[in-house]
């Protein structure tokens, strides 16, 4: 089927190749909280600080872009993973796609909610922070899963 | 909707698999729209008809529950 809002299938191995790395990085500096001073340069920063008052715009400020590099890799590699096409696309993985979609979205708005009500302080600037990354993550998993099952299908075929 | 692409497949003797190269789709699709699973697009349904040289009508058919949804 043609379709003109997906990527072509060779971009998705480049996906995984910046989204093991990238989560693998990630997962070792949440628990080890590292400080790699080659990290630490002079950034650009449209805003910084406190968003309304006492910020600063337009300004540059020393930084430690780990976690900058850690979120750029989590996001372009699950973007490319999720959407570039199957190797045989046709319109019946298009309609498990939107409906992988669909399913991920009300999962991920779900658990925000709950985060709102239930978490607080620097722990929902946490929970904040893994909602960057689970919307798409959900896709991931619902579409593979139900690929998985739609290429594993019982055949009446005689 | 009911569709007789099985009994047309064994008139013609092809299998799943062919016919879905032939229209370019997956064999599951085939299989999925085959079973009632799966209500394929318009495009497809002319391809499959083309296949089988019959017209849309003569493979597809309405069911009193497509009224309903």
């Amino acid at each position: 089927m043609k379709t003109n809002y997906l990527l072509p299938n060779r971009l998705k191995k480049i996906g995984w190749i910046l989204f093991i790395p990238g989560i693998i990085i990630g997962i070792l500096s949440l628990i080890y909280h590292p400080e790699i001073s080659f990290f630490d340069i002079k950034v650009f920063a449209i805003a910084e600080d406190g968003i309304f008052k006492d910020a600063n715009f337009f300004s540059t400020s020393k930084n430690n872009i780990m976690d900058e590099i850690i979120c750029i890799l989590l996001i372009i590699g699950a973007l490319l993973i999720a959407f570039s096409k199957e190797k045989f696309e046709d319109e019946f993985i298009s309609k498990i796609r939107l409906e992988s979609l669909v399913w991920a979205t009300y999962i991920n708005y779900a658990i925000l909610i709950l985060a709102i009500i239930f978490v607080y302080d620097i722990a929902f600037f946490w929970a904040l922070v893994f909602n960057m990354f689970t919307l798409l993550f959900f896709f991931l998993i619902r579409f593979n899963w139900a690929l998985y099952k739609f290429k594993n299908q019982i055949s009446d075929e005689e | 909707m009911k569709n007789s692409i099985k009994v047309e497949r064994a008139k013609k003797n092809i299998t799943q698999a062919k016919l879905a190269e032939l229209v370019n789709v997956s064999r599951q699709t085939i299989n999925a729209i085959e079973l009632g699973k799966y209500n394929l697009s318009t495009i497809l349904a002319l391809k499959i008809a083309h296949v089988f040289n019959q017209s849309v009508n003569y493979i597809f058919e309405l069911e009193e529950s497509d009224w309903k949804s």
